[in-house]
């Protein structure tokens, strides 16, 4: 830096440098809208009289958490830092994460996904670079930089971002982790143990808000195939059935305490798809398996589920009904910052 | 605070001071669907830290990979994990 100004504080680290741009309160959102991914429920059944038909709904699968979208309106390239102030802190608390960005012409869209519902809603803090800060003022208070092409870079009358704390968080790799099921019973809730992550001591951990965006997802699949044949009452009978659970988990987050950060999953998607069928030739039990491991019936099952808008999966050409099995992506690192509500409110 | 500085809004609610923490944006890079790609001139300071969001993923599908990325010095590496699968990744860089 040949001229300009430079902050320090007493632990070196920078607080304002003219030569770049920080971050400014651009303001406090509410959602527009609230909803959840719709189930996949699709089955066939040829003869409902031979087997069983209990469970063929969407028994003992874990709930849905739900999606807050929001509109902020920043104009520009640079997308907002969307800070999520929490309905509640602590260990009983929900996760929460920012599961998309997407500029929208003038704004940003922003949906925040929570790993259970409340009646209560999460609230977006933004921020932003002065050069796509719209808001004006009229008090003459305050200290503005500029950097060497005249371009302002930080203005105390805009609230520059604050930090008490940060790091960086890595989600578990599986959501749920042991047996996932027995018989048609599926077990797929989310009972990983949380990640922690510990951060500057605070006062109160219900003013804290943080930055942290999703970005690793899991999905886990349970498979159940039953089948018999015989005689009964002079009747030869033969029927098999074969069912697929899955969930599709997203990475979210909370502050478990006044120093304290957490990482889990929710379940961001899930689906049950089955085929029931009589038959009494030795092919049957083919028949079942084929149609459960990526048949044309279920993609366009799932096809349906896509024209309403409910869950995009790729690949669906290729008779892939759920995103992926048994794994885990973008399991890695991810920063994560911390500041106050009430520097902003 | 015995020494350093604070600054007040015309009310004299405290805005900013010395004895705060905060993270000075260094640069935004965007790495786009399924390209790894080097970034270079990322500026330095002492401690920094980088955040990745996914953007443009169509609505509903997030299952895709996020771009990896190494920094060191002034360089930004990011790689795509998946040639066909890798969202378009938006890169910030903070300082302090």
């Amino acid at each position: 830096m040949a001229h300009g100004l430079l902050v320090k504080n007493d632990d070196g680290e920078i607080l304002i440098d003219s030569d770049f741009s920080h971050y400014h309160f651009l303001g406090k959102y509410t959602h527009t809208s609230i909803t959840q991914v719709p189930d996949i429920n699709e089955g066939s059944v040829a003869n409902a009289a031979q087997g069983s038909n209990d469970y063929k709904g969407m028994q003992n699968m874990p709930a849905r958490g739900e999606i807050y979208k929001f509109s902020v309106p920043v104009n520009g390239a640079k997308p907002p830092m969307s800070f999520i102030k929490p309905t509640s802190t602590g260990s009983s608390a929900p996760f929460t994460g920012i599961i998309l960005t997407k500029q929208n012409g003038t704004n940003w869209e922003i949906w925040v996904f929570q790993s259970v519902v409340t009646s209560a809603s999460p609230v977006l803090y933004c921020f932003a670079p002065l050069s796509q800060i719209s808001n004006s003022t009229s008090t003459t208070h305050g200290l503005k930089t500029f950097d060497n092409s005249g371009t302002a870079t930080f203005d105390s009358r805009f609230k520059p971002l604050r930090v008490v704390g940060g790091g960086n968080i890595t989600s578990p790799t599986l959501a749920h982790t042991g047996s996932t099921g027995s018989s048609w019973t599926v077990s797929l809730g989310v009972n990983a143990s949380n990640v922690s992550a510990s951060f500057t001591n605070q006062s109160s951990a219900s003013d804290l808000i943080y930055y942290c965006p999703s970005i690793a997802s899991a999905c886990q699949q349970y498979t159940h195939i039953e089948a018999d044949q015989g005689w009964y009452s002079y009747t030869y009978y033969a029927w098999a059935r074969g069912d697929l659970w899955w969930c599709f988990y997203r990475s979210c987050f909370r502050i478990a305490s006044t120093s304290s950060f957490e990482a889990n999953y929710g379940v961001y998607a899930r689906g049950h798809v089955y085929e029931h069928k009589v038959d009494s030739t030795n092919l049957l039990f083919g028949i079942v398996l084929g149609a459960i491991t990526g048949g044309a019936y279920f993609a366009a099952a799932v096809a349906l589920a896509i024209n309403s808008g409910a869950f995009t999966s790729a690949g669906i050409d290729g008779g892939n009904y759920l995103p992926y099995e048994n794994s885990y992506r973008n399991n890695s690192a991810n920063a994560f910052i911390i500041s106050k509500a009430s520097y902003y409110d | 605070m015995s020494y350093g500085m604070k600054i007040f809004d015309s009310s004299a609610n405290e805005i900013f001071s010395t004895t705060d923490s905060t993270f000075t944006l260094l640069g935004v890079y965007t790495s786009n669907a399924d390209t790894s790609t080097t970034h270079t001139n990322v500026p330095i300071m002492p401690t920094r830290i980088v955040t990745r969001i996914m953007v443009d993923q169509i609505s509903g599908d997030d299952e895709s990979y996020v771009h990896t990325f190494n920094l060191s010095g002034s360089t930004l590496t990011t790689t795509a994990p998946s040639a066909t699968e890798t969202v378009k990744t938006i890169f910030m860089v903070f300082g302090k």
